[in-house]
């Protein structure tokens, strides 16, 4: 018998579905489970009078206001990253872990077996419509590697810098994930602006997160308290898989505890900093995967996983160029968005 | 069938698929143990990491991958007191504690336990703590101090630990634990033997006994044998239960339930009493001492395999299937996939870089990741206090140098207020030499306190508070006692940056007063001439001031490079010199000095020079020496000046180490005569580095002799420096020196006498 290839499945986050995804699930509808996946999904959305997620990912066009709205763009995104997961050969490989950034943690809950269909809809929908009426803050980007993708201290201290500068202007701004090579940043217009109007500019840096709200820091305190009251702790389960979260924590089939589980998801996960970089890290480490897996759609976690191997100097890859000859000749990161491009039309 | 490894790993899916598990030795159920099944089933987890961490370390050490094969098989039930104690208990741990180690790294998210170990295994230089220096059970993160605990040295600093908790709060100086904390310190049941073991016990006793706070817990793993020597029955109760002052408790350490329970009991106990506890934890020991013990040898098969049964991995199975939280199969799918995870986790550590080049292995001797910045120096109205008046009308007059140091020590005290001085006598009496005179009633019993008589208890509680933000200012009342304890500095204090790239120091200053010359008093024991024992360990700075000013401005830089630096300082007080006033003829009052400014400082390993002729001009005869040895060539270099008229240069090395030897062969430059005076026995003392040092770097060589004290112990009465260097003896050599020798062959020019 071979081995089967270990993997660690990587989840996306909110940014992942953009006009270049669009129609992404089309084609995944071959596979009977995502067919039957996406008839359940599209008539709990029907039955809450909201588009349904063929509907937004059949469009003609994308619609920024309309495809990137929390409660559209949540379950739109899972739904793709349900269709690449499935799509997975699990004839050849082992998933050892599941991680994932930001909402992405809600992803990984459901594919680790913590979340049945039910409930990862619950959550995910829950979660991505608690900004419908007004979101709460916003998120911008910055980075803090240089161009080779190594960790520069200088815009680090830059970031911290404009951070407690934003502070003393009368904003509310607070690390929000830590992405690799990228400082997200959560916080309120006030501090926001300041950061938008006075962090030095890189290229298209600082960027601002369209129709993110601040999530992963305190301004999401009541959101969370929101959180418990309206999703009840019966949907978590014990994981299949071992997850790894926001922290960096292992939680493990045989010794989670629901309760816990619940309690960070709602708690934690949303008013405190997320760091993806220490869950990916975490993934290596402790898991010594042969390839990392990245649901699409898209990619736009690629970079950022791949700043996370730099970082580690993982498999000899010391550079953004070890990445790409890495990629190029035997891919230890397989995103699988970018391979299922092709099924858009 | 003598692979162990492999029966007792093959045993734990056979035996639990065919339901044939233990029998339990103790009674705690779940529901008593405070244990939520999930935390039992994370428990059992922890203990199959470090289960599976030993087995690959044998396998890979049979392919001559890996360098550490001492295990923790048997010992996997402290992976509940790895839930117990907190992350702000400091623990010192020994080499069985993988279970401890890996649940303790569960109470902080994102650290990887099994990755770091295993970087351990192949002594990897992204090893977290000691970067492959060792494999040591240690992280700052986990507040787990590393050490080899090999020979229970690891305990006095506990306790030294867990007493500066409260005084740390007491006397509000920053500290790493707070006022809550307790201190873990584990060993195992043989190990409880040592000298150090059983000393570290004794003082914790007679500190408790005293009422004196001290939250710690003495965690002995009793597995019954130490390598091959059976424990005697009962032997560890019998001989801990009845501690004055310390609470025993006793747990079924193969049952992670009553573990748990009793853990919880004793922490708590030592928690809110703020008292000693030995926590006795009854285990056994799996696949023998080492990769290299064959069991066979000393244990019949029959005896082997029946503590191969009470594997504590199947009681907790059995603890597992008696509460319906998983079935077999899924008992052994787990213990599969914890296999294949430390297995791919072993190959990628695999790759990852070795320490190889000596200069990154010695780079980490004197590291310190946490340096600080020196208070400043009071203001004259707080030091005039602080002094009192008589003290303070003392400054201004020319005085002895034990004097001159209680001075400075007074100064030290006001000026870092996280300084304590500790020792036997030191504090109402101030010391046999009266140095720590007034300090006590000056500064308080916290900061000044007499300890028990122990010396290996005094430089662990050094250690132990030096790890807890002191710079500790511990008091060896005489050398040869230092001989007693040494290895608390050799093995622990000076070894603790290096087998943690300085992210934990024990930065301290240990006075010790000490070598000989005191006039026909004391004996060998108090007057003992080694200081060869201090300085081959790597890193530490031995101070040996001959002035009371020297020793004033050098225990400044002493404290300065402990509390900024995190150095381990050693500071010799010669006591002949203590009190000594004149030099050359009585009254002249040579040797006194007044009180230096307090900004005046003699950095480490600046050496003194004194010269009969101008600078600059070449001396006919250069004399290096240090401490007795310079008082007495001072006396000879005033009789070869006025009475031979030669031009002499002395050199006072004040530091014994570090020597910047360089600077040193620059100083005698073009001197073509170099008499070494060294106090100590003439085997194996600095002299013989100094020559060995000139001979390699002075071309060409001057003459060089030596004059050291005899290979002999120092004896009472008349005779007491028969056989040391003194102004006779070191005028004898010079003039020796001096004579003409231009026709002697170069390969002469080094004698000893």
């Amino acid at each position: 018998m071979t081995k089967k290839n270990r993997i660690v499945v990587i989840c996306p986050g909110r940014g992942s579905y953009t006009s270049e995804t669009l129609g992404y699930l089309k084609q995944c509808r071959d596979n009977p489970v995502v067919a039957d996946f996406l008839a359940d999904i599209d008539q709990r959305r029907a039955q809450l009078g909201e588009p349904t997620i063929s509907e937004l990912d059949n469009a003609t066009n994308f619609s920024p206001s309309r495809h990137t709205r929390g409660e559209n763009a949540s379950t739109l995104i899972y739904a793709c990253s349900f269709a690449d997961f499935a799509s997975i050969d699990l004839e050849k490989n082992e998933i050892v872990a599941i991680t994932g950034n930001s909402m992405g943690w809600y992803l990984a809950l459901g594919f680790a077996g913590s979340l049945d269909w039910a409930g990862a809809f619950e959550l995910i929908n829950t979660m991505g419509s608690m900004m419908k009426d007004k979101i709460i803050g916003g998120q911008l980007i910055y980075p803090v590697v240089d161009g080779d993708w190594r960790f520069s201290p200088e815009l680090q201290q830059t970031v911290s810098r404009a951070i407690d500068d934003a502070r003393a202007a009368g904003g509310q701004v607070h690390p929000s994930i830590h992405l690799g090579g990228y400082a997200v940043i959560g916080g309120d217009s006030v501090g926001l602006n300041y950061l938008m109007k006075n962090l030095p500019k890189l290229e298209h840096y600082p960027l601002q997160l369209i129709n993110h709200a601040a999530f992963h820091t305190p301004l999401l305190r009541e959101t969370s308290e929101r959180a418990f009251a309206s999703i009840p702790g019966s949907i978590f389960h014990r994981p299949r898989v071992p997850m790894i979260d926001g922290r960096g924590q292992i939680w493990q089939p045989w010794s989670t505890d629901v309760n816990d589980l619940y309690d960070y998801t709602l708690g934690h996960q949303v008013h405190e900093i997320y760091d993806f970089t220490r869950a990916v890290t975490v993934a290596l480490k402790e898991f010594a995967p042969d390839q990392l897996y990245l649901l699409g759609p898209g990619n736009s976690l690629g970079g950022a996983i791949g700043q996370v191997l730099v970082a580690n100097q993982w498999q000899g890859i010391k550079s953004k160029a070890d990445f790409s000859a890495v990629q190029k000749s035997r891919p230890f990161l397989v995103s699988m968005g970018l391979r299922n491009s092709s099924r858009t039309p | 069938m003598f692979n162990r490894a492999e029966v007792i790993d093959q045993n734990f899916s056979r035996f639990v698929r065919e339901g044939k598990l233990p029998a339990e030795r103790s009674s705690t159920g779940l529901a008593q143990s405070g244990l939520r099944p999930a935390d039992l089933m994370d428990l059992f987890e922890s203990q199959m990491i470090s289960r599976h961490l030993d087995l690959i370390a044998r396998v890979l050490k049979n392919e001559n991958l890996c360098y550490y094969t001492i295990g923790s098989s048997g010992h996997e039930g402290n992976a509940a007191l790895g839930k117990v104690f907190r992350l702000t208990d400091m623990a010192f741990l020994h080499y069985r504690s993988g279970g401890f180690m890996i649940q303790r790294a569960k109470q902080v998210p994102g650290t990887t336990p099994v990755y770091d170990t295993m970087l351990s295994f192949f002594a990897s230089t992204e090893e977290p703590i000691a970067g492959g220096r060792h494999k040591v059970f240690g992280s700052l993160p986990l507040l787990v101090p590393p050490q080899t605990s090999t020979i229970a040295s690891h305990l006095p600093k506990a306790v030294g630990a867990a007493l500066s908790i409260h005084r740390a709060h007491a006397m509000g100086i920053e500290s790493v634990m707070p006022a809550d904390a307790v201190v873990d310190c584990t060993f195992g049941d043989a190990s409880a033997n040592h000298s150090t073991a059983i000393g570290a016990i004794n003082m914790a006793s007679w500190v408790g006994y005293q009422n004196i706070p001290l939250p710690l817990v003495f965690t002995c793993e009793d597995n019954g044998i130490g390598i091959s020597v059976a424990t005697p029955d009962q032997w560890v109760e019998r001989n801990f239960s009845g501690r004055p002052a310390i609470k025993y408790y006793a747990a079924d350490g193969l049952s992670l339930l009553d573990t748990y329970k009793v853990g919880e009991e004793a922490v708590r106990y030592a928690r809110e009493r703020r008292k000693p506890v030995f926590l006795h934890v009854k285990t056994v020991r799996l696949m023998g001492h080492a990769g290299s013990d064959m069991e066979n040898s000393y244990r019949s098969f029959p005896q082997i395999e029946e503590v191969e049964f009470q594997d504590p991995l199947l009681h907790s199975a059995r603890l597992v299937l008696e509460n319906g939280l998983a079935s077999p199969e899924e008992l052994v799918n787990m213990y599969e996939q914890v296999r294949e995870r430390v297995r791919h986790v072993a190959a990628a550590a695999m790759e990852r870089p070795q320490l190889s080049d000596p200069a990154e292995v010695r780079s980490t001797i004197t590291a310190c990741v946490h340096k600080r910045k020196a208070p400043p120096i009071p203001s004259e109205a707080d030091r005039q206090a602080a002094f009192g008046g008589s003290d303070w009308a003392k400054t201004k007059i020319p005085l002895h140098m034990a004097k001159l140091i209680n001075l400075g020590l007074h100064d030290i005290l006001l000026r870092y207020k996280n300084t304590v001085i500790f020792g036997e006598d030191v504090a109402q009496k101030g010391g046999v030499y009266n140095v720590t005179d007034g300090l006590f009633k000056k500064f308080g019993a916290k900061r000044v306190f007499n300890s028990l008589l122990d010396e290996q208890s005094i430089l662990g509680t050094g250690i132990g508070m030096a790890h807890n933000g002191f710079v500790p200012i511990p008091e060896i009342q005489f050398l040869a006692y230092f001989h007693n304890a040494e290895d608390q500095i050799r093995g622990e204090a000076a070894t603790l940056p290096f087998f943690s790239q300085g992210q934990f120091t024990n930065p301290m200053v240990l006075r010790i007063a000490g070598l000989a010359y005191q006039k026909g008093f004391g004996g060998h024991f108090h007057n003992d001439n080694s200081l060869a024992v201090l300085r081959d360990i790597p890193g530490i700075i031995i101070a040996v001031p001959s002035t009371g000013a020297d020793a004033v401005k050098m225990m400044r830089s002493c404290v300065r490079e402990a509390y900024e630096n995190g150095r381990v300082v050693v500071f010799i007080e010669p006591i002949a010199l203590y009190m000594t006033r004149d030099l050359n003829v009585e009254g002249d009052k040579v040797w006194c000095a007044e009180y230096p400014a307090p900004e005046d400082e003699i950095p480490v390993g600046e050496f003194g020079v004194h010269r009969s002729g101008a600078a600059g001009e070449v001396a006919d005869l250069t004399i290096l020496t240090y401490g007795n040895g310079y008082y007495y060539s001072r006396q000879a270099s005033e009789v070869l000046v006025k009475e031979h008229g030669k031009k002499v240069k002395v050199i006072d090395l004040r530091w014994i180490a570090p020597i910047d030897m360089d600077k040193v062969a620059k100083e005698i430059g073009s001197s073509r005569r170099v008499l070494v005076v060294e106090e100590c026995r003439k085997t194996g003392s600095l002299s013989e580095y100094l020559v060995s040092a000139l001979v390699e770097r002075m071309d060409p060589l001057p003459r060089i002799k030596v004059v050291a004290a005899d290979d002999c112990f120092i004896p009472l009465g008349r005779a007491a420096a028969a056989g040391l260097p003194k102004k006779e003896e070191i005028l004898a050599g010079a003039l020796e020196l001096l004579r003409d020798h231009s026709k002697a062959p170069a390969r002469k020019q080094v004698e000893t006498v």
